[in-house]
């Protein structure tokens, strides 16, 4: 084949710009950390890149979700624990009280000290999370003790209903809280406490009628202790859920790395051989171009 | 006899010869860089011996030579290559306005990253469950306005950033196809002062290099094919080196031909100028003639073909091409999801809303006192182009349907996990509640969720740039290839022009010499007999 400058010259153009192309990639790769920057780079992995990136948004939402959800079953067990601590203070002075050895000055001063303990577990029920009332089903945004019509006796005490969910996993929705129904029977005005604050208060009453509300003191507190021993099964399920979900995590996390992320030492043998080439090629390029026989003529 | 001058005659022919050698070769040192230049060869002929046969002719023994004749200058070009130059420089154009244009949609579509419509899907996605979690938050609320305006806007730049893209295009049609009649007008000219010149016997190298090269370029615009012929009435031009007039088609991709400019044997005829027409509807193109005459379709590849093909037109009463094509899924995408976005929005209660009856006979049924849409697409624009965000929602982002529940309370997240769900949703149960329901109107060719589409639509768009990009550095291979052959055959190689000048230059003196030889012998005859 007959060759001439120009073609060589050419030829030389064409080379180096082809190498400064898959350096200028290389490059890319480095600085971006990532394969590819353009869909059409990696048409399958761009594809699948945007499945997991998805995905792994959506497990770190659900994450989020837990931790939200954990926020929620934490505050109610232990909102719960303290009401039982005050109901089982309540149902000490019950004993007490149903002592017939007792003066009915003392009696009012215990019914004082159960008025306070009930005031408690009112305010217990008015336990906020982030702003919202937990108890107050859907009506997060109103204080379930406003609903009482009668301070003295807590008339018409309510906790609205409604079970908040939430999403922890595709199609898995837990209920974050626990209806104020327990609260509402124990403290309205009809409630085993209330009736046991007013027949302390009456002199009159026998020490036989105050020990009859020990078995209804009793029927509440295991009423609080059963409503937590659901708020700790739920705090199991989450905690599982959770462990679930970091794993998936990392999985997700994993299998979007594997996918897009370059591996740097490759790239960088690559870039270096790349270099090298580049380099002889233009150290040839130079000394090819150069002579003619115009030279030694 | 032999007359005594005659060894005079010959080495001035030499001479002569000699000199009309080195400037060719001069020449072609002197344009070794001009784009599209042949290199010529002058051809040598030794002149008729002596004496010729005839009756009074002179009884010499022998015919003597009677020295060197320049005979034509010749380019020296495969014109078989040039056929394969242009029919792959058509390639080279057609998959480089492609690519150039499918790269730009990539960039302006912009996934995967982190600015792309898929992660500010995601962040809206994000702001519906956070509002799940703190229904009652004016924050989380006022964030899922914000993000779903922030949907809408990237929709919006894509919609607008295409259609500038698309309006780039068709004026680069009207550049290009402008070009095409340049070209040929360009050619039609050279072909008429090239027919003055042939007959005349010379060989007008440097006319022809011209047009070869304007052919060249209409190759990377359009698929053409050139016939060359020598008109009947050229009588003394030299017909084994004249290349005549060029005869150019435009090749359709079926084999049909349509013609450019005109020559036959009869000498040049007329040209006929590319027209591309434009839909006054739709804004794209609707049709290309030639001289007047419609073309069955576009395939006529070239970047003329690749830029109709990416910027849009008409077959019959559809609008093709990849970027009306990807308009077209992009409103269908938006559309589908505004409709069940709202339809699931209307169907929530907003802050504090009671609701109100339904009927009058059952006064429990309630259903929401004023639902309203979420996002709305103005009337009279593109799906993708219209869409934002209801200005009501906007301003009191209290008007967001978290709520499942007439009353509205705080902490009801019931249609907010809804609208959060449509996510995953499959396209369809779009327009449904329940599985088993049976969708009224199916959203147009729409499959899977709407990530899974839009991650789709996104890997499609990467595989044809892709082999768009592929094709495109074949074609460009195959031409710098072909290109190289030719230019082994026809680009100037100085060693050579070297070689040859010193071959000529002692040619010419070895001429002079003999000259000097003749002198001497005369000297001798003449002066010293």
């Amino acid at each position: 084949m007959r060759v001439t400058q120009s073609m060589l010259s050419n030829n030389m153009l064409n080379n180096l710009s082809s190498g400064y192309e898959r350096l200028a990639k290389l490059q890319e790769q480095v600085t971006s950390q990532t394969k590819f920057s353009k869909p059409s780079d990696d048409p399958a992995a761009a594809m699948m890149g945007m499945t997991y990136r998805t995905n792994l948004e959506k497990v770190a939402q659900y994450s989020s979700n837990i931790s939200e959800a954990t926020s929620w079953t934490e505050s109610t067990d232990s909102a719960l624990n303290q009401s039982i601590s005050a109901l089982q203070r309540i149902r000490e002075l019950t004993v007490q009280a149903s002592n017939g050895t007792y003066e009915a000055n003392q009696r009012q001063s215990m019914a004082a000290e159960i008025g306070e303990l009930k005031q408690h577990i009112v305010d217990i029920g008015d336990t906020q999370l982030g702003g919202q009332y937990i108890f107050n089903g859907f009506q997060t945004n109103t204080r379930p003790s406003d609903s009482i019509t009668d301070e003295a006796t807590g008339k018409d005490l309510t906790y609205a209903s409604g079970q908040i969910k939430m999403e922890v996993f595709d199609g898995v929705k837990i209920t974050v809280n626990t209806s104020g129904a327990v609260f509402e029977k124990a403290l309205n005005e009809n409630g085993s406490i209330q009736k046991l604050y007013t027949a302390l208060n009456n002199p009159n009453t026998a020490e036989s009628e105050i020990n009859g509300f020990l078995k209804e003191i009793d029927a509440t507190i295991n009423e609080f202790i059963d409503t937590q021993a659901r708020v700790g099964a739920k705090q199991n399920r989450i905690n599982l859920m959770a462990d679930r979900i970091s794993e998936q995590e990392v999985i997700a996390k994993k299998v979007l790395s594997n996918n897009e992320d370059v591996d740097m030492e490759k790239v960088l043998i690559n870039f270096t051989t790349q270099e090298s080439v580049h380099n002889a090629a233009l150290s040839v390029g130079a000394k090819i171009i150069k002579p003619s026989l115009l030279d030694f003529l | 006899m032999i007359s005594t001058f005659m060894g005079l005659e010959t080495s001035k022919r030499g001479l002569q010869t000699s000199q009309s050698a080195l400037y060719t070769t001069g020449h072609n040192v002197a344009n070794a860089n001009t784009p599209g230049y042949t290199r010529q060869r002058l051809n040598l002929n030794p002149t008729t011996a002596f004496p010729s046969p005839g009756l009074n002719s002179p009884s010499v023994p022998g015919q003597l030579g009677t020295g060197v004749e320049a005979g034509a200058l010749q380019r020296i070009r495969d014109s078989f290559l040039d056929t394969q130059y242009r029919s792959q420089n058509s390639q080279v154009g057609y998959y480089a306005s492609q690519s150039e244009s499918l790269t730009k949609m990539e960039e302006i579509m912009n996934d995967p990253t982190e600015s792309g419509l898929l992660s500010t899907m995601n962040s809206f996605w994000t702001s519906l469950e956070d509002l799940t979690k703190n229904t009652n938050s004016t924050s989380a609320r006022s964030v899922v306005a914000s993000s779903g305006e922030m949907v809408a806007d990237t929709l919006n730049y894509y919609h607008t950033s295409l259609t500038n893209v698309q309006k780039d295009l068709h004026y680069q049609i009207g550049v290009k196809a402008q070009e095409v009649n340049t070209i040929i007008s360009n050619i039609h000219d050279i072909n008429k002062s090239i027919s003055k010149i042939e007959p005349n016997g010379f060989i007008p190298n440097d006319l022809y290099d011209t047009r070869d090269l304007l052919v060249d370029e209409l190759s990377n615009l359009v698929n053409v094919r050139v016939n060359s012929v020598i008109p009947i009435e050229y009588g003394i031009a030299d017909r084994a080196v004249a290349e005549g007039l060029y005869n150019v088609d435009l090749i359709l991709e079926d084999g049909t031909s349509v013609n450019l400019v005109s020559a036959d044997n009869t000498g040049v005829q007329g040209m006929s100028e590319v027209q591309v027409g434009w839909d006054i509807t739709t804004g794209v193109v609707s049709g290309v003639t030639v001289g007047g005459a419609p073309l069955s379709n576009y395939k006529f590849s070239g970047e003329l073909a690749g830029l109709i093909e990416s910027a849009g037109y008409m077959e019959g009463t559809a609008i093709k091409g990849v970027y009306p094509d990807m308009l077209q899924k992009l409103n269908n995408l938006t559309e589908a999801f505004v409709n069940e976005f709202n339809r699931i929005h209307r169907q929530g209660y907003a802050l504090d809303d009671k609701g109100i009856a339904l009927d009058n006979a059952d006064p429990t049924k309630l259903q929401p006192s004023k639902p309203i849409d979420f996002f709305e697409i103005e009337l009279g624009k593109d799906a993708s182009a219209g869409i934002k965000v209801n200005t009501a929602i906007l301003t009191n982002a209290s008007l967001i349907a978290a709520a499942g529940q007439p009353g509205g309370s705080a902490g009801d997240n019931e249609n907010a996990h809804k609208l959060s769900v449509i996510k995953l949703k499959d396209f369809k149960l779009y327009g449904v509640d329940k599985s088993t329901d049976i969708p009224t109107t199916l959203p147009v060719s729409l499959k899977g969720s709407f990530d899974g589409y839009y991650a789709g639509l996104i890997g499609n768009l990467g595989v044809d740039s892709a082999s768009a990009q592929r094709n495109e550095k074949n074609a460009q291979a195959l031409t710098d290839s072909v290109d190289q052959n030719r230019q082994s055959v026809s680009s100037v190689s100085l060693d050579e022009e070297m070689t040859d000048m010193i071959k000529y230059q002692q040619s010419y003196n070895a001429s002079a010499r003999m000259i000097t030889v003749i002198n001497e012998l005369l000297d001798k005859l003449i002066n010293n007999m």
